[in-house]
């Protein structure tokens, strides 16, 4: 059988940087084709080669035996290869159906006709999506669901997915699952992108993985395993540190309360939850997507704009406080790093020591008006050296750094400003392997100095290993705490979905 | 896209110093009666106002905004500090009223922008031709209001200390401050925050609303400075001016200098390198006797140009962002 897409020798530099690295790559019809590897090893860049989206700067591309040249994502896109991003390319102003026929309008097309084939399309993969709905009233996992269709709609044969499953419940990940194995029997090829390593061992029927843009592993899945990917995507066995079992001595007493929060309800997102925090432990805070708890924190934090708290109180160390910036709370020690730093995390046009210097600017610890250069080349070179933030060179924007690197960034842009009580809300999201590790440290001696440590987390084996508390939260409340002793991944499961 | 890698390895400010360099050279060489000092003065003469008041629209770009009330701003508050004075107003009370009026301006405009979530352009755009409007049907007489014979904007008309007008002393007084104000202070430092990321300078503890206020009330002022030097100049101030393509010169000032629309981009430096661009190019068509028309022909496609290399230049696409993530 020949190869749908053929890669070949295939490179990719960045301003002399490179990022892909003469890699070969192929891609069956009717295959899930896993393709793993640290953030930075290239596996975007290589897709996006295959997509149009990006030229390759040398190596041949070969669809169906032929070489072909993409001149733009659509061109590819009639060739039969989709793209599904982690970012949707949606346009949240317009309905799903209107979204699912962009671009293949016909000249004069009536709305209702539009809908009732949206309709008739959804229900053909099996998506409970109303067509009439706008895309910004959408979830992340429905929206997913609209690129899907799209894709389908293109009559694409190769569709690539692009970290598909961060933002799913366990619920929605089977229902996607199940649909890659009914494209899939239909002849269509899928690259699946993802950190969730399980996943792609639980799905795929061959995995390549990269690292530093070179092509170090590749195979039937049937002969892999956890250890022996995460060895190969990082060079070294790792997952044994990241696993490791808790017994009572590793667990942190409780100190002050730090934070205390009773009764607070707003709109349909946050009802009546009560919580406490406390000095020098990690309050670990599961729930699933909609559960409330990224809002929850975000109010106790001055992050909701327009907000209308209704009834409750929130006391930081017995203190009634009521942000309405998120100003006021930096000013009392509170600092949230957000679970989505592209959009509100970091600046990215601006340097690392730019970013660092930010948080420090808008601190209370930064006495005067007047700004020293000195002063930020200090504080960068000191925050770089303890967080281990890696850049090409002093000067590269925070958008060109990897995943990780941003992540610290943003984190150190918030420890910067000496906070009392931090917030992390997916501290690890898009975050290669080793970086993981290293932000872990990072949230574990953040406890250890004493300091309030809040960690909202949809990953199990982080919730259970970092936490001294696991709260979980459902349906806008905080519904039971656990210790980490007794918990298990289905005890948190269970509290979270019943 | 690959045009704007390539776009992005030079630096449109380096671009524009060597074509004004180009075309100086040229105007050396081939115009008799460009190289001479009288020629050079007038030249920065004639960016001396246009230069303030793009100082003004750089700051609220730089925090990715815009301010399209500045001409009406700048007309209209130097028309009725003229009119209260004709009336026979003594000069504080008059200046006072005036200045209040202006900085009403620039409060409504950062109120409603950064309190009302409101796009700056349609708040500014009505801000303007309503005090346009206001202004014009009820507190002043005639388009024109002339300076009263004995006044010191008068005075300052006709100052030439070391033989060089006044109005290029304030520009580059104004240049300097707002440089300082930009570069080393912890507000100025903001304004890039803001302009690069407002949600993320929000979220780090920046006071972003109050600053954007300040920005639209810095823009009003330096308004209400360039219309004091207009009216000195003039010995009167014509509210038509209003509808003429001075806004579009302003923006140009600053794009062409290298202020990104998109926001946290540009300084000083960049006003004063578009500055000198436009002052040159003004210069050289009025010696060639380009007529009006053709010159805004030209002004505007240089106008267009630049947006479309800015564009290009500071991609805000969701897409190209992505670049960076490999």
């Amino acid at each position: 059988m020949t190869p749908l897409v053929q890669m070949e020798k295939i490179s990719k530099a960045y301003r002399g940087v490179p990022a892909v690295r003469e890699v070969d790559f192929d891609l069956f019809p009717g295959e899930i084709h896993a393709l793993l590897g640290e953030n930075g090893a290239g596996k975007s860049t290589l897709t996006k080669m295959m997509a149009g989206v990006v030229d390759p700067s040398s190596g041949r591309i070969l669809l169906d035996g032929q070489e072909v040249t993409f001149a733009s994502p659509n061109a590819a896109l009639d060739a039969g290869i989709a793209m599904v991003f982690q970012e949707t390319s949606l346009i949240p102003s317009m309905t799903v159906a209107q979204n699912l026929y962009l671009g293949t309008e016909k000249a004069l097309n009536r709305l209702r006709g539009t809908y009732i084939s949206a309709q008739q399309f959804l229900q053909s993969l099996n998506f409970a999506v109303d067509p009439t709905a706008m895309v910004d009233t959408l979830g992340a996992a429905k929206r997913q669901m609209v690129e899907i269709a799209r894709a389908v709609h293109h009559r694409a044969r190769v569709i690539i997915f692009d970290e598909p499953t961060a933002s799913l419940t366990p619920e929605e990940k089977r229902h996607f699952f199940a649909l890659l194995q009914r494209l899939k029997s239909s002849g269509v090829a899928i690259v699946f992108i993802s950190h969730a390593l399980e996943e792609a061992l639980q799905i795929s029927d061959r995995i390549t993985i990269l690292r530093d843009g070179e092509l170090v592993s590749h195979g039937a899945t049937r002969d892999y395993d956890r250890d022996k990917i995460i060895a190969a995507m990082v060079g070294r066995t790792l997952s044994g540190a990241l696993y490791r079992k808790r017994d009572a001595s590793t667990l942190r007493r409780p100190g002050k309360k730090a934070l205390s929060v009773q009764d607070i309800s707003q709109g349909r997102a946050v009802r009546n939850t009560s919580f406490s925090v406390f000095e020098g432990q990690i309050t670990g805070v599961f729930g699933l997507i909609g559960s409330g708890r990224t809002e929850t924190f975000k109010i106790v934090a001055g992050i909701t704009k327009r907000d209308f708290l209704m009834g409750g109180t929130i006391e930081l160390y017995d203190r009634p406080v009521r942000y309405y910036t998120p100003a006021e709370a930096v000013a009392d020690g509170i600092v949230y790093v957000t679970e989505d730093r592209k959009i509100e995390g970091f600046f990215e046009t601006m340097s690392v020591a730019e970013n660092l210097f930010g948080g420090l600017l808008a601190s209370p610890h930064h006495h005067g008006a007047v700004v020293r250069m000195s002063e930020m080349r200090d504080l960068a070179a000191e925050w770089t050296k303890k967080l281990n933030v890696k850049a090409i060179n002093d000067n590269a924007r925070v958008v060109e750094l990897s995943g990780g690197n941003q992540q610290k960034v943003v984190i150190g842009k918030g420890l910067v400003q000496r906070p009392r009580l931090v917030i992390f809300d997916e501290p690890t999201r898009g975050v290669d392997v080793a970086a993981i590790a290293e932000i872990h440290k990072i949230v574990n001696d953040l406890a250890d100095s004493g300091l309030a440590v809040v960690m909202i987390s949809s990953y199990l084996p982080e919730v259970l290993n970092l936490s001294d508390r696991i709260l979980v939260c459902r349906q806008g409340r905080i519904v039971e705490e656990l210790s980490p002793l007794e918990a298990t991944e289905e005890k948190i499961m269970y509290a979270a979905v019943h | 896209m690959d045009l704007s890698r390539h776009l992005r390895g030079l630096n449109q400010a380096r671009i524009v110093v060597a074509i004004t360099v180009l075309i100086f050279v040229i105007a050396s060489v081939a115009l008799p009666g460009f190289l001479t000092p009288d020629n050079l003065i007038a030249i920065i003469r004639s960016v001396s106002v246009l230069g303030i008041l793009a100082l003004g629209m750089a700051i609220v770009i730089i925090g990715r905004g815009i301010d399209l009330s500045m001409v009406a701003v700048m007309a209209m508050s130097v028309a009725w500090y003229l009119q209260l004075l004709n009336n026979g107003w003594g000069d504080h009370a008059a200046l006072a009223l005036a200045l209040a009026g202006v900085l009403a301006i620039g409060l409504v405009n950062g109120f409603l922008v950064a309190y009302a979530d409101v796009p700056a352009i349609f708040v500014t755009l009505a801000t303007g031709s309503f005090t346009f409007g206001f202004v014009r049907s009820q507190l002043i007489a005639q388009d024109a209001v002339t300076v009263p014979g004995d006044h010191w904007i008068i005075g300052l008309g006709k100052a030439r200390p070391a033989d060089v007008p006044a109005d290029i002393y304030i520009f580059l007084i104004l240049a300097f401050a707002a440089f300082l104000f930009l570069r080393f202070t912890k507000w100025g430092r903001y304004v890039y925050y803001a302009g690069d990321n407002p949600l993320a300078a929000r979220n780090a503890g920046m006071p972003v609303r109050p600053m954007l206020v300040l920005r639209y009330v810095l823009s009003a002022l330096s308004a209400f400075i360039a219309g004091l030097l207009t009216a000195s100049s003039l010995q009167s101030i014509n509210t038509r001016v209003v509808n003429s393509n001075l806004l579009y010169d302003i923006v140009l000032v600053a794009v062409i200098g290298g202020i990104g629309l998109s926001g946290g981009k540009g300084g000083v430096r960049n006003v004063l390198i578009g500055a000198a661009l436009i002052g040159i190019l003004l210069n050289v068509m009025t010696i060639l006797d380009i007529p009006q028309l053709e010159q805004n022909l030209i002004k505007s496609t240089i106008l267009l140009v630049a947006i479309l290399i800015d564009g290009l230049l500071n991609p805000r696409d969701e897409q190209t962002a992505q670049q960076g993530d490999i």
